[in-house]
C-alpha cells in the first residue's frame, strides 16, 4: 500500500501532469482530425451514369410524321395482341369461337383503316423506308387476318396455322420500327 | 298422412338445399377454380401452396434423378438507377443488371431452359444503355451444349426480356401459366378513365392529356402489365399453334425432379418458379419474382413494377421452403442480380466470359455426379462491355 502511494507521488509531479495533459490534447486533436477526414471521405458522392450517346435530333417534319403514326401504331398493336391472345385462349377453351371471330373482324377492320391512314401519310425522305416497313407490316397483318377468318366459314382451324407466319413477320417489323420511333414504349421491366 | 307429407317435403327441401350448394355456379370462398364471368375481375387465383405440400415436393424430388445447371447472360442492362431496381438499396447509385437464362440438363442429356432471353436488338441501339447481347443458340454452343437438345422452355414470365428467342427452338415445348396470358388480355381491355392511363398493356395515349400525341415517358414503368410487345405474344402463339405449348394452371410437375410452382403476382400475374433437383439440393429459379438474390436473402422488395409485394414475399418463402434441406436461399436463382458472376453470389461464382459471346457471361451452378465440367481450363474472367449488337436487318 505504502509502495503504491510512493509510486503515485513519484509520478504526480507538475512536470509529468503537464506532459500527460499535452499528450491527451494531442490525441484529441488527432482523433478530431481523423474523424473529420473519415466523415469527409464517406460523404455520399452523387454519382451520375455515363451519358448515353444522344439520339440524332428529329427535324420538325420527322417528328410530325412519327406523331401521326403513333395513334395508328397503338390501334394496330392492340388489335394484333387481341387476336394473338384470342387464338391462344381459344385453344385453351377460355375464349369462345364467337368471341374469336369478333376479335378477328374488328382487327381486320382496324388493319384496313390503318393501311389507308398510313398510305395517306407523307413521310420525309429520311423515314421513307420505315414508312414502307410499317405499311408492309400492316398489309401482312391484313392478309393474315383474312386467312384466319376462313376458319369461320369452313371450320378448319389449320387456317390459323397458315395465317401465322405473316402475323409473326409483321410483329417483327412493327417492333423494329416501334423501337426506333418510340424507344420508351416498352421500358425495362 | 300429413306427417308423411311433411317428412317428404322436408327431405326434398334438404336435398334441394344440398344440391343447390353443390351446383357449379355457386361461388364459395374456398373455391379457387377459375370461373370466367362468374368472379369479379379482381378475385384471382392465388397460386397458394402449403408448406407441407412444398416439403412433399422436396421429398419426392430427392428421390428423382439429379440435374446439372448453368446460367447464361442473355444481355445486360447498364447503369440502372439502383433504387428503381431495389427501393431500399441506394448504394451504389447505379448498377448493371444481367438478364439470366437458366440451362438445366437432365439425366437423358436433354436441356430445359428457364426463360429464353432477349430478342429485341433494337432496344440496345435505341436506349444505348444495354450491352453484351448474344443469341442463345450461340451461347449454348459456345459453352459446350447442343442447342438441338433443348426440348423444354419454362417461361418464368412473359416479359420481352425473358421470353424472347422462342422461335429459335421450334421443337421445344414452352411452359407458361394461363394466368400470365389472361392477364395481358385483361389489361388490353382495361379502361383508362380514372387511372390516367397508368394501368395498361400497350402504351397508346399520353397519360397526362389523354391525347394520342406521342409516347408517354415511362407511363407503365410502375406496372408489370406493359412489358409485352405484340412480337413476344406472337412467339408464344407460334408455339401454341404448332402444338408446342403447355398452358399450365398452377403447380405442374414437368418431370421427376423438375417442378413448376406458381408465384402469381410475385412479379406478373402468372409468374412461375422452377424447382430443380441437384446435388446441392433443390435449386429454385425465380425469374423476376426474385429478380435480386440479395433481395431474397435480405427480404427486400424488388423493383416498383412488382404487382404485389406480399405475393413476392410469399414467393421468397416458397424458395426458402424448397431449399430448406440444403443451402437455403443460396439456392435461389435470380434473374437480374447485380452481383451475379462474382463471388458475392456464391452460386454463380464459377463463371467465365462466353467465347465470342459479345462479353456475355456464363456460370456453372452445379453438375450431376459423373458429368464433365463445361468451364474452360483457363476461363476468361475479365469483365468486359460491348454494346454493339449483331446486325439485324429487316427488309420491307
Amino acid at each position: 500500500m505504502s509502495r503504491a502511494s510512493g509510486l503515485v507521488q513519484l509520478w504526480m509531479t507538475p512536470r509529468t501532469i503537464l506532459l500527460a495533459l499535452l499528450v491527451i490534447g494531442l490525441i484529441g486533436v488527432l482523433a478530431f482530425a481523423t474523424t473529420r477526414e473519415i466523415s469527409r471521405t464517406t460523404t455520399p458522392v452523387v454519382d451520375t451514369p455515363p451519358a448515353r450517346p444522344a439520339r440524332p435530333a428529329l427535324s420538325p417534319v420527322e417528328e410530325a410524321f412519327i406523331q401521326s403514326l403513333w395513334p395508328i401504331h397503338g390501334e394496330v398493336q392492340r388489335s394484333l395482341m387481341r387476336t394473338s391472345l384470342g387464338q391462344i385462349l381459344y385453344k385453351t377453351n377460355d375464349v369462345s369461337r364467337a368471341d374469336l371471330e369478333m376479335r378477328m373482324k374488328q382487327a381486320l377492320a382496324t388493319y384496313g383503316r390503318a393501311e389507308t391512314s398510313i398510305r395517306a401519310l407523307d413521310p420525309p425522305a429520311s423515314l421513307r423506308r420505315d414508312h414502307e416497313i410499317y405499311l408492309d407490316a400492316v398489309r401482312l397483318l391484313r392478309e393474315s387476318a383474312v386467312e384466319a377468318m376462313k376458319m369461320f366459314k369452313d371450320g378448319r382451324e389449320d387456317h390459323l396455322v397458315t395465317a401465322y407466319p405473316k402475323s409473326q413477320a409483321a410483329s417483327d417489323k412493327i417492333r423494329e420500327v416501334g423501337g426506333k420511333f418510340w424507344p420508351n414504349e416498352f421500358p425495362p421491366n | 298422412m300429413i306427417q308423411r307429407l311433411l317428412r317428404i317435403t322436408t327431405i326434398l327441401g334438404l336435398i334441394a338445399l344440398i344440391g343447390g350448394l353443390g351446383r357449379a355456379d355457386v361461388l364459395r370462398a374456398d373455391d379457387d377454380r377459375d370461373r370466367d364471368g362468374r368472379r369479379p375481375p379482381q378475385v384471382l387465383p392465388s397460386g397458394f401452396e402449403s408448406t407441407d405440400r412444398l416439403l412433399d415436393d422436396v421429398e419426392r424430388a430427392e428421390r428423382a434423378p439429379l440435374y446439372s445447371a448453368w446460367i447464361v447472360e442473355s444481355s445486360r442492362f447498364m447503369n440502372v438507377p439502383h433504387r428503381s431496381f431495389q427501393p431500399d438499396v441506394g448504394d451504389p447509385p447505379f448498377v448493371n443488371l444481367p438478364v439470366n437464362v437458366g440451362i438445366i440438363e437432365g439425366p437423358d442429356g436433354k436441356l430445359t431452359l428457364y426463360d429464353s432471353g432477349w430478342k429485341q436488338l433494337a432496344y440496345i441501339f435505341d436506349w444505348n444503355t444495354s450491352c453484351c447481347w448474344d443469341g442463345i443458340r450461340h451461347q449454348l454452343t459456345a459453352i459446350g451444349h447442343d442447342p438441338t437438345q433443348v426440348t423444354r422452355i419454362v417461361l418464368g414470365h412473359g416479359h420481352w426480356d425473358h421470353a424472347g428467342q422462342l422461335s429459335e427452338f421450334p421443337d421445344a415445348v414452352v411452359y407458361i401459366q394461363k394466368e400470365e396470358l389472361k392477364q395481358i388480355d385483361f389489361f388490353l381491355h382495361y379502361p383508362v378513365d380514372f387511372n390516367a392511363g397508368h394501368i395498361r398493356a400497350v402504351n397508346t395515349v399520353n397519360p397526362l392529356t389523354g391525347a394520342q400525341v406521342g409516347p408517354p415517358a415511362q407511363a407503365c414503368a410502375r406496372s408489370p402489365v406493359c412489358g409485352y410487345p405484340p412480337q413476344t405474344v406472337q412467339e408464344i402463339l407460334g408455339k401454341v399453334l404448332s402444338g408446342k405449348a403447355r398452358i399450365v394452371d398452377g403447380r405442374h410437375e414437368i418431370a421427376r425432379g423438375l417442378v413448376i410452382h406458381p408465384a402469381f403476382r410475385g412479379h406478373t400475374y402468372g409468374s412461375q418458379l422452377l424447382q430443380v433437383n441437384t446435388a446441392r439440393g433443390q435449386i429454385v429459379f425465380g425469374s423476376d419474382t426474385y429478380s435480386s438474390w440479395t433481395g431474397i436473402r435480405d427480404w427486400l422488395v424488388a423493383n416498383i413494377q412488382q404487382t404485389d409485394t406480399i405475393q413476392q414475399f410469399l414467393a421468397y418463402e416458397k424458395c426458402y421452403v424448397l431449399t430448406s434441406r440444403l443451402n437455403s436461399f443460396n439456392n435461389c436463382v435470380a434473374a437480374h442480380e447485380p452481383t451475379a458472376y462474382t463471388n458475392d453470389y456464391p452460386l454463380t461464382a464459377n463463371w467465365w466470359n462466353i467465347p465470342n459471346g459479345n462479353c456475355s457471361r456464363a456460370a456453372e451452378l452445379i453438375l450431376a455426379p459423373g458429368k464433365t465440367t463445361h468451364v474452360p481450363a483457363s476461363p476468361n474472367k475479365i469483365l468486359c462491355v460491348n454494346s454493339t449488337p449483331p446486325p439485324h436487318p429487316i427488309s420491307p
